[in-house]
């Protein structure tokens, strides 16, 4: 009889509610790695706990979204504008007051703020310098171009950064086009896509593949640790009548049930701070959403290139009309 | 199985009435927690319109159903293989290191299949173990690919034809010598008695082993997401996670769940059509002393099936936990998890051992129709993929009783639905021995229901509950949808980090979480080998 009692009550202890330390609660699809050093240095400033709840982007965005008000989140951080957007879509965030949304240009965040870009990627090109064979590629409308063939490296297309510049792409030169350009593509990669963009860098370092689509931070991420591989970035589509780079921000946003929005405030307010701006995307060589944080030195400067004029927004509102294309064309 | 069904129903009245009752209305209200997320399903697709069907049944349904089906039939076969080939030769010849080969066959159940594929993956690459390997033996071509059926298929092989060894050696185990002996008195050679006598007799333990094998296949969802290839599980994931469309992701788990379901009835139908008896006298087989070449022969063969499917997984985890050790990144955090992992798993296998209870009881009882039924809607968590699952049980709960979310009562409460049918089935066999004679007894001689439990009910189902909470330790441990969905904030399991640290490339983080995972496994393992032993 005792130890059915002893049992009962264990049970009862293990089944109460997960004690929750007074904290704000983030739930982060940005790298552990790379958010760490932010929420410490907050923590330290103004002595609020962070409790970190890292996942995928997408699923977390799906976990706030069942929860509806019984969440315990505060904020949401994203990689890509388009599940930000999303969630705002979904009616999941709360606008963030004007006057801490004023440190971030205008087209780097959501029409009323309910999210903010921190950084900024660019979807480059990265060429193998030894391999003459992809000279003639200026535009990532050329990778789709036979002359390729067995020598491209892209991702699979459930990356979110792959859809994003899909995304851009189809804004700026139509859906007719970007379908061709799609099946080009699936031509040339001969069957294999690569499940991360490190690696698509490693093989065109490699000589494996000539050129690949990327975000430019994963280049300088191989050089670090490579500094002679033979590796260059190249940003497409320059010419008069091109539509530049396509970028896309990673941000931040607060969730819709918050119970402790105040302080939320004060993590944004931070996080978009010129000091918290270049923690944030120095770790990851990014370029800083706030205007006149530098980004790190060896990366293009922002400015200096023409970006594809496609406002963040975009990536959430066109990301099924995306996925439906990649789906017909049968990406793999 | 038929000790029950021989004994006459009648019973003093007020068992009749009472406890059944009782017992019914229990297993009513597990049955009915255990269906949650296939009413979550029909209720969603149900919502679907005609149009939308109509989509899915044509853009998407018939690439998933070639995926999936063609790779539960290479993954039953390649399972078959080697399975029954280790099971054979373990039980019918005597070879130094048998005891050792047993468990090198079983060892390879303590590691997931996103585990399996994270590795391969990384070994596979240029400059992985194996990828060095191929490229000095074969420079001129390249290393094989392991993002495509055949790489998917090498992952859950290995991942699972343990099941179908343990079965089929449970079941030549326990084969009997005079069959075998007719024949061969008959003039058969032994290719013949295999193929014609052994094979035949094999046949419900094969088609059980390889049921449990395509079971997994149709509900895996590590394995396949990490290599990305297309079945109903990952898809049905996808369109979920990435486009938020929950209705078409009941719709495309309805579909699976006929598959599965359709597919348990054949292997049931076939299995009750094939049984054999034999009389209780008839000698036992005896293992046949191997000579010096089938000991070579033999041991050949089994540590190339355990090379790939433990040794070499086994020392990559520990070559890469031995750098992270040396680079202290194993610190605080990382036994946080583990104690995580235990806690939850420790707690989902108590509370599914106790909710099979009155499920397996009442069917043992009644073998009524409705008992039947109970038993098959039970079943839910073996057909369902698990990330529909948890979102069944999420929208449930929230629905209902938000109170209770937030806590571990929620991935708890998923675990068992996930889980009551593994659990179910390990103590089947014990509750059949629990004829309503015994109970009646101990009520005869003044016992209430309390003693009754206490002292006549549960001692008998002690053994057939422990097995249970082991199977369900190890499958909770090893869990990651519904983790994925339904931790507590913040609260991060190995299987949790063994995701993230995979996503990011974190080698060093992901190995000794993975190895935490085999050693965790490795006692309970150790305690369910020796309860099944059969010597």
């Amino acid at each position: 009889m005792k130890s059915g009692i002893t049992l009962v009550v264990l049970m009862g202890l293990l089944l109460s509610q997960y004690a929750q330390a007074a904290s704000l609660v983030v739930y982060s699809g940005r790298k552990d790695q790379f958010i760490k050093p932010v929420v410490a240095e907050f923590t330290k400033e103004t002595g609020i706990k962070v409790l970190l709840h890292s996942g995928s982007s997408t699923s977390l965005l799906n976990k706030l979204k069942l929860e509806g008000d019984n969440s315990t989140a505060d904020l949401f951080i994203s990689n890509d504008a388009g599940n930000l957007e999303k969630g705002k879509e979904m009616d999941l965030f709360l606008p963030v007051s004007q006057t801490i949304a004023n440190a971030i240009p205008q087209n780097l965040r959501a029409s009323d703020n309910s999210w903010i870009g921190l950084s900024a990627r660019a979807r480059v090109l990265v060429k193998n310098t030894n391999d003459k064979s992809a000279d003639f590629v200026t535009s990532v409308f050329d990778l789709a171009d036979p002359r390729l063939k067995g020598k491209l490296g892209i991702t699979h297309s459930g990356n979110e950064s792959y859809i994003a510049g899909v995304t851009v792409y189809m804004a700026s030169a139509g859906k007719e086009k970007t379908s061709q350009w799609l099946a080009g593509m699936k031509e040339n990669i001969d069957g294999k896509v690569f499940n991360k963009h490190s690696k698509i860098v490693k093989a065109v370092a490699d000589g494996k593949r000539s050129v690949g689509l990327v975000n430019h931070y994963y280049i300088y991420r191989h050089l670090e640790k490579h500094p002679k591989a033979p590796i260059k970035i190249v940003l497409p589509d320059q010419g008069a009548n091109q539509m530049g780079v396509a970028w896309n921000v990673a941000g931040i946003a607060i969730a819709k049930y918050s119970k402790n929005k105040q302080d939320a405030e004060r993590f944004i307010a931070f996080v978009t701070s010129e000091k918290g701006q270049s923690l944030f995307a120095e770790v990851n060589s990014e370029y800083p959403a706030r205007e006149g944080v530098p980004a790190a030195a060896e990366v293009p400067k922002a400015g200096s290139y023409k970006v594809a004029p496609v406002a963040m927004p975009a990536l959430g509102q066109q990301r099924n009309a995306t996925l439906d294309l990649i789906e017909k064309v049968g990406m793999p | 199985m038929t000790s029950s069904l021989n004994n006459p129903v009648v019973t003093l009245e007020q068992i009749k009435t009472r406890a059944p009752s009782m017992r019914g209305f229990l297993a009513l209200l597990v049955v009915l927690t255990a269906a949650i997320p296939l009413l979550f399903v029909l209720f969603s697709s149900g919502k679907l319109s005609l149009q939308q069907w109509t989509n899915l049944w044509s853009n998407r349904l018939p690439e998933l159903l070639a995926n999936t089906l063609s790779l539960a039939v290479l993954v039953a076969i390649g399972s078959m293989i080697l399975g029954v080939s280790a099971a054979w030769w373990i039980t019918r010849r005597n070879f130094p290191g048998r005891r050792i080969a047993v468990w090198l066959m079983v060892l390879p159940l303590t590691i997931p299949t996103y585990v399996f594929a994270h590795i391969y993956t990384i070994m596979l690459e240029q400059d992985g173990w194996l990828g060095q390997l191929w490229l000095y033996l074969f420079p001129a071509t390249a290393i094989p690919e392991i993002f495509n059926i055949f790489g998917v298929t090498l992952v859950l092989v290995l991942a699972g034809f343990s099941y179908v060894f343990l079965l089929v050696r449970d079941a030549l185990s326990r084969s009997q010598q005079d069959v075998e002996e007719a024949a061969r008195i008959h003039g058969a050679t032994p290719w013949q008695v295999f193929w014609r006598v052994n094979l035949p007799m094999l046949r419900p333990a094969i088609a059980a082993g390889i049921a449990l094998v395509v079971l997994h296949v149709l509900s895996d969802f590590g394995a396949v997401s990490m290599l990305r290839y297309q079945t109903f599980t990952l898809s049905i994931y996808l369109q979920m996670s990435s486009r938020f469309d929950y209705q078409s992701a009941a719709g495309l788990s309805l579909v699976l769940v006929t598959l599965s379901l359709t597919f348990m009835v054949l292997e049931r139908f076939f299995r009750n059509r094939q049984r054999y008896y034999g009389s209780s006298q008839s000698k036992k087989i005896t293992a046949q002393k191997a000579t010096m070449f089938e000991t070579c022969a033999i041991w050949f063969w089994l540590g190339l099936i355990s090379t790939f499917a433990f040794l070499l997984p086994i020392a990559w985890m520990l070559s890469w936990s031995w750098q992270a050790w040396q680079q202290d990144l194993i610190d605080t955090e990382f036994w946080g998890y583990v104690s995580n992992s235990l806690t939850v798993s420790a707690l989902a296998a108590t509370l599914t051992v106790i909710a099979a209870l009155p499920v397996a009881l009442y069917h043992a009882r009644e073998r009524s129709a409705l008992s039947q039924g109970f038993l098959y809607l039970s079943n839910v968590g073996f057909v369902l993929p698990g990330p529909v699952i948890a979102l069944g049980i999420l929208s449930f709960v929230i629905a209902t009783m938000p109170a209770i979310y937030g806590g571990m009562t929620v991935l708890a409460l998923a675990m068992m639905v996930r889980f009551l049918p593994l659990s179910i089935q390990a103590q089947e066999s014990a509750v059949q021995q629990l004829t309503p004679s015994i109970e009646q007894a101990a009520r005869s001689l003044g016992a209430n229901w309390y003693e009754n439990l206490r002292r006549v009910i549960l001692p008998i189902l002690k053994g057939g509950m422990a097995t249970a909470w082991v199977l369900v330790f190890i499958d909770t441990l090893k869990e990651l949808p519904a983790t994925l969905l339904l931790r507590p904030t913040g609260f991060d399991t190995l299987p949790v980090r063994i995701w993230i640290e995979a996503s990011e490339e974190m080698l060093e983080l992901a190995a000794p979480a993975s190895l935490m995972l085999v050693v965790g496994t490795l006692p309970v393992l150790w305690f369910l080998m020796r309860e099944k032993s059969p010597n």
